[in-house]
């Protein structure tokens, strides 16, 4: 595997007009976490002038699915994008996930509404905030992510002065 | 029970917090959040040439 390109996958997304939200591992560092993460999650969302857009934006990067045997025929267009709703992706900036839902966070609509736009690599991007992060984290009930929440917790005790 | 994450305080991540290193996100969090990624991706490059030199070394 490679490095994600952040600065360049986030700058293919906004410079084709995608309506998108940060979510995942990357907003977690965006606002402040520590921890490594691997790809960039995307909430995207799910109208077809968007999902247009969305593969305008990735489909020179030659998107596949991440982890499928190699051969397996893959094309990110509308009808695939339609037909889905989470995709895990590799591409030649490295791997992002396109989150159509995300448990105990909803979809794009709802997610945007509890993000802010943060200035990243000459574009600014919605990035979830940190009460909805841990909202999310919390919902997906997962052992491995207690750490996650308890530090995302003390980010934001920190960030209050704490 | 709605479990609002301002209100609920879990005991198990309470326990969790104990662990963490404050001076390491308190620096962090002098950065930017371009900053931020930018270093992420330094950890990632950092992880990709571990994992090359321990495939080396076999």
């Amino acid at each position: 595997m490679m490095p994600t390109r952040f600065p360049e996958l986030l700058r293919a997304l906004s410079e084709a007009g995608v309506e998108f939200v940060v979510v995942g591992g990357a907003a977690a560092v965006a606002r402040g976490s520590v921890r490594l993460t691997q790809d960039l999650d995307v909430a995207y969302r799910r109208t077809p002038e968007n999902m247009r857009r969305l593969v305008k934006a990735l489909s020179s990067h030659r998107p596949y699915l991440r982890g499928a045997p190699v051969g397996l025929p893959f094309v990110l267009d509308e009808s695939t994008l339609r037909a889905g709703l989470n995709f895990t992706l590799v591409t030649d900036l490295g791997w992002i996930d396109l989150l159509g839902e995300v448990t105990g966070g909803g979809g794009y609509d709802e997610l945007v509404r509890h993000s802010s736009e943060l200035e990243l690599f000459g574009t600014r991007c919605p990035v979830l905030g940190l009460d909805k992060l841990i909202d999310v984290k919390r919902a997906a009930g997962r052992p491995k992510d207690f750490e996650v929440i308890a530090e995302l917790e003390a980010i934001r005790e920190m960030e209050r002065g704490g | 029970m709605e479990r609002s994450s301002e209100r609920y305080v879990d005991p198990v991540i309470e326990a969790y917090k104990k662990d963490l290193d404050r001076t390491l996100i308190r620096e962090n969090l002098r950065r930017t959040p371009e900053e931020r990624l930018r270093a992420l991706m330094e950890m990632q490059r950092f992880a990709v040439e571990l994992r090359r030199a321990a495939r080396a070394a076999r």
